[in-house]
């Protein structure tokens, strides 16, 4: 699904350069659960940014269903990010001056889906997630751990083929924490490839591999030991 | 405490440069706007303001219905009233208009172009300080008053007093020197009383309105009872008398002819007043001085909506300077100090800016006005002074106020960024500014429209290369002899191809108007007295019957052709071949002329009666020009052959004087042209003012809207969408901003166009331009700020917050 190749990101300023991914090479199936972890500054929201096309690499090739992403243009690139990707953040990021409702319904708008279907799709949405009775709220007035489940709403609403996510638990406190890594699990077990950083073992522990980062370098690869038996509510 | 106040604002003039640029040009042109328009203001509202019988004294105005006001009034009117009327305490006849020429001096001449005849007691309604000579007895018959600076033109150095001049082939006594006072509504060089005499020769004259009359009352509140004394006294001298000539009641001629209504008008409001009046200086442009004040101040809101606009976006981004000030222990009160400090620096150096603006643009500015202002004198310092005051209030109090009360806590927590408050004011004062930018827009185009019309219209005349050159009489017996010699011998002059004379002026109307009875309908006929071909001159077409033709020895006799105004008023299907009884003399229609314009596109087209000067023998005291029409390939050599011949020929005392017959008309209208080139000017700093805060609101707004489009971006927005989401609200502010502007607009621009008889009406085309107009620059300039935006890099407003 995700073939990277030799990927390099340099970052100019006018002093330094800095040398945020460093020929990083992986392979990420569909269906797959990964990690990334590594000490600050090792360069995993950049290779998050560039797998979600927010973010372009300097060098090397970055493959994605087959096609390749390095050198597209914007106008190319938000499209693959609204049909394709679905992101969460460690700080949400949803958008203040619109409702929970709005919020979720966003991406649909940009892709285009007719306004009938995404109340549909919006009520369905908020239901899995339990968020049914916040929907005509605003983001201010919920709780760090309901934002953040509006923020995976959102991510999920177009069912795209990947979910990122970068410290989706790092503003959490570990019970809300749990919520969301809970929720990622069962996207995983419906079949959703997800790619997160983290700096938590104890989150790492719900995915297949984890990614190890250092300088810019992937240091290892190693797959999870540890077996999480799910329940499989198809 | 001040020193820190300077500090934060020149840190924050330094961290927002270009947007305190724009806000403070601005401002500063919001000002000079309205200084000149105060300075302009100040000058008119200082005429007759010395004067200190401007409460007394009255000017004395007939109101004829249809046939308009008339400022002239029958010599038996001021005896009669004072004999009658105990509320009148004097009365001064006196001309309404100066009369210019020579005065000779031991053989030197000395041109003067306002020289007034007026009765003696003129120094007691216009008490110029006398330098020399006595007030009360200076003028008399024979006797003159100098100016100070007429009297120097004269003299020199030599004393003027007792000293013999001749003026109008009269000898003349100078018998004082006044210094004038330039603000008057009469300025005269000099003064005479001869007046005297024509008032004696028309003492039973009622029906002769010639002289202008001012009177002074005893108690200015008496106004309304000495016009309705003054009626009483027209009824029984002049409406009972003819009344029983016609062998009628008072109160069917009263029917017929109409009553009388006199209006009086007090020296104080004469300038500026709403009722019209004949003063020698003319009246203040009323209307205009209006415009000028309403179009300046609104100008003057536009940029104060600016500063407020961006003081109070600005205020977001101080947010956190102002909570930690309200943590360490500042009150309410001080932060409100604290900004409307901000403010009268921003103030005070605005003004300044704007009088050097002001200083810059005056000589253009006094052009245009005609007149000499200047900054200076105490009242404009005071009224700068107001200015400031009203600029601290209107621009400072809101957004010092708005800051003030920030939720120190919400503000901490740096999540007021995105909050709501203040953005009603702001979109409700960026509505006001679309409001005001629209009504600019859309108004100017309209007096565009009627400025053009009028320049094209068809006049139903030529005046293309004809020009009237001023005669002077010489011999008030002989006048048309004369005149016949100058037309005789201009003609034989290379490159004149025709001449003729026609009392009367193009754009002026004729020298004098008659009233006759037809089918018992009374028609108010301009008296288009004129030598042959003078209609064949100005391509003036006869419609029906023939023109007056040197074949026809009636034609000096008693011929007379009509236009289709005046032949509305006479009801006749048939006319050629009637006869009229005008004046006492029995003349019959010969033809009838296509109605044209003799008056300005302001005034209908009048009544018109036309005949050969001989045909009226005192026509003939008002011939004073002839018309000379030009081979349009030797205009000027032609011109220069004319003058030299007209100097050693005809008139060597004066200088030859001339005017074309185009452009004198089109001196009706200038203006209306001048309003017009006022408003394009106006209409382009508007614009700028408000696309200036425009552009600066956007980008405020834009700039925290960042993370939102970031997120947007981030979840698959592409551009197109991204822009419309930015410039959505822009767009309904324009067209909320519009619709707010179409009814004013419609209103005043109705009542502009009012001044005019022939006049565009309103379409929806300066509707469209200006909607097109407006929407076309707010998408320019929000579409451009938003593009810039959205081009940016989201990683960087996703990140940090
Ligand atoms: N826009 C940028 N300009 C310059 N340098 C950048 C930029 N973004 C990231 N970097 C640098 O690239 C390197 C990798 O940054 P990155 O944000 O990927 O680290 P990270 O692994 O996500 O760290 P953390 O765990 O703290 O989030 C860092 O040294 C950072 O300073
Ligand atoms: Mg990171």
């Amino acid at each position: 699904m995700i073939q990277i190749n030799q990927l390099s990101k340099v970052f100019r300023t006018e002093e330094v350069e800095t040398k945020a991914l460093n020929d990083v090479s992986l392979t990420i199936k569909e269906g797959e659960f990964v990690t990334v972890m590594g000490p600050s500054g090792s360069g995993k929201s950049t290779l998050l940014n560039i797998v979600g096309l927010l973010d372009s690499a300097s060098s090397g090739s970055y493959q994605l269903l087959g096609k390749e992403m390095v050198g597209i243009k914007e106008r190319g690139r938000a499209k693959i990010r609204k049909q394709q990707i679905g992101f969460v953040f460690q700080n949400f990021n949803l958008i203040d001056e619109l409702s929970v409702y709005d919020n979720i319904e966003l991406p649909m708008i940009y892709n285009g889906v007719a306004s009938s279907e995404r109340s549909k799709r919006v009520q369905a949405m908020a239901e899995r997630l339990g968020i049914s009775h916040r929907l005509k709220h605003y983001p201010q007035q919920l709780s760090g751990g309901q934002q953040q489940r509006v923020a995976v709403a959102r991510a999920l609403i177009n069912e795209p083929k990947i979910i990122l996510a970068d410290e989706p638990t790092g503003n959490l406190d570990s019970k809300n924490g749990n919520e969301v890594m809970e929720l990622l699990t069962d996207l995983h077990a419906g079949g959703a490839t997800i790619l997160m950083v983290t700096h938590s073992d104890y989150d790492a522990s719900f995915s297949q591999k984890t990614i190890l980062m250092k300088d810019g370098m992937v240091m290892s690869e190693k797959q999870q030991t540890k077996n999480i038996d799910i329940v499989v509510n198809s | 405490m001040i020193k820190n106040w300077i500090h934060i604002f020149y840190y924050n003039i330094k961290n927002n440069k270009l947007f305190m640029f724009l806000n403070l040009i601005g401002l500063s042109i919001g000002i000079s706007g309205l200084i000149f328009a105060i300075l302009y203001w100040n000058d008119e509202h200082a005429y007759d303001a010395w004067n200190t019988e401007k409460s007394k004294v009255f000017e004395v105005i007939n109101d004829m219905g249809e046939n308009g006001e008339w400022y002239t009034n029958p010599a038996p009117l001021g005896p009669h009233l004072l004999e009658e009327s105990d509320l009148v305490a004097s009365y001064c006849y006196l001309n309404n208009w100066y009369n210019g020429a020579n005065i000779y001096y031991n053989g030197e001449k000395e041109y003067s172009e306002k020289i007034l005849d007026a009765q003696s007691n003129f120094f007691e309604y216009f008490p110029f300080d006398f330098l020399q000579g006595d007030k009360a007895s200076a003028l008399e018959p024979n006797s003159i008053v100098l100016s100070q600076k007429l009297a120097n033109r004269i003299f020199g150095d030599e004393d003027p007093m007792n000293k013999e001049i001749t003026y109008s082939n009269r000898k003349m006594v100078v018998k004082g020197v006044y210094k004038l006072n330039e603000k008057s509504s009469y300025k005269p060089e000099a003064v005479i009383n001869a007046i005297d005499e024509r008032l004696k020769h028309n003492e039973d004259a009622w029906g002769n309105y010639n002289f202008g009359l001012l009177i002074k009352l005893k108690n200015p509140d008496s106004k309304e009872k000495v016009a309705k004394q003054m009626e009483t006294i027209y009824y029984k001298n002049k409406l009972e008398p003819s009344a029983r000539d016609l062998g009628i009641t008072p109160q069917e001629y009263e029917a017929k002819y109409g009553g009388f209504l006199i209006k009086l008008q007090a020296l104080k409001d004469i300038r500026l007043g709403t009722i019209n009046s004949g003063v020698a200086e003319g009246q203040g442009n009323r209307q205009f001085l209006l415009i000028m004040m309403g179009v300046s101040i609104l100008i003057l809101i536009l940029s104060i909506v600016n500063y407020i606009n961006l003081a109070t976006a600005n205020a977001i981004k101080r947010a956190k300077e102002v909570g930690v000030r309200k943590i360490i222990g500042a009150t309410k009160v001080d932060i409100i100090k604290q900004f409307l400090f901000e403010t009268a620096l921003m103030s005070a150096v605005a003004i300044v800016i704007s009088l050097v603006i002001v200083e810059l643009v005056l000589p253009v500015y006094n052009d245009f006005l005609n007149k000499d202002l200047v900054i200076q004198g105490g009242l404009i310092y005071t009224q700068l002074v107001c200015i400031f005051i009203v600029l601290i209030i209107m621009a400072g109090v809101f957004p010092a106020l708005y800051v003030a009360n920030f939720e120190t806590l919400k503000v901490l927590r740096g999540n007021f960024g995105r909050s709501k408050g203040g953005i009603w004011l702001r979109n409700g004062m960026l509505v006001l500014q679309f409001a005001i930018a629209a009504f600019f827009i859309v108004g100017s185009y309209i007096v565009y429209q009627q400025v053009q019309f009028m320049s094209t219209k068809d006049l139903g005349f030529k005046g293309d290369q004809i020009i009237e050159i001023y005669l002077r009489q010489k011999n008030p017996e002989a006048v048309f002899q004369r005149y016949e010699t100058v037309r005789n011998e201009v003609a034989k002059i290379e490159g004149v191809k025709e001449v003729s004379t026609g009392i009367f002026d193009l754009g002026g109307g004729a020298r004098s108007s008659s009233s006759f009875e037809y089918k018992g309908n009374n028609i108010q006929g301009q008296n288009m007295a004129m030598d042959f071909g003078m209609l064949e001159m100005l391509k003036i077409p006869v419609i029906e019957g023939r023109n007056i033709s040197t074949e026809f020895a009636s034609d000096t006799i008693s011929s007379m052709l009509v236009n289709e105004a005046a032949l509305r008023v006479m009801d006749e299907k048939n006319p050629i071949g009637k006869s009229v009884t005008w004046n006492g003399e029995d003349l019959k229609i010969i033809g009838v002329v296509k109605d044209f314009n003799l008056f300005g596109l302001d005034q209908d087209i009048p009544p018109m009666v036309f005949f050969h000067v001989k045909t009226i023998d005192w026509m003939q005291y008002n011939l004073d020009k002839v018309f000379v029409k030009i081979d349009a390939s030797k205009m000027e050599e032609t011109i220069a052959r004319i003058e030299t011949f007209w100097n050693s020929k005809i008139d060597d005392e004066y200088a030859f004087n001339y005017d074309f017959v185009n452009k004198k008309y089109e001196r009706t209208y200038m203006q209306y042209v001048n309003q017009k080139n006022l408003f394009s000017v106006l209409n382009i700093v508007v614009i700028i003012i408000a696309l200036f805060g425009l552009f600066a609101l956007a980008s405020f707004s834009i700039e925290r809207r960042m993370k939102e489009i970031a997120i947007r971006k981030t979840l698959g927005a592409d551009t197109k969408h991204l822009l419309i989401t930015l410039t959505k609200q822009y767009v309904v502010f324009c067209v909320i901003g519009f619709l707010i502007a179409i009814v004013p607009v419609y209103y005043l621009l109705s009542g502009w166009l009012e001044n005019f008889v022939f006049r565009i009406s309103i379409s929806v085309l300066p509707f469209v331009i200006g909607f097109v107009a407006l929407l076309v620059l707010t998408l320019i300039v929000v579409l451009g700020r938003a593009y810039r935006a959205v081009s940016l890099d989201i990683l960087t407003y996703l990140k940090y917050e």
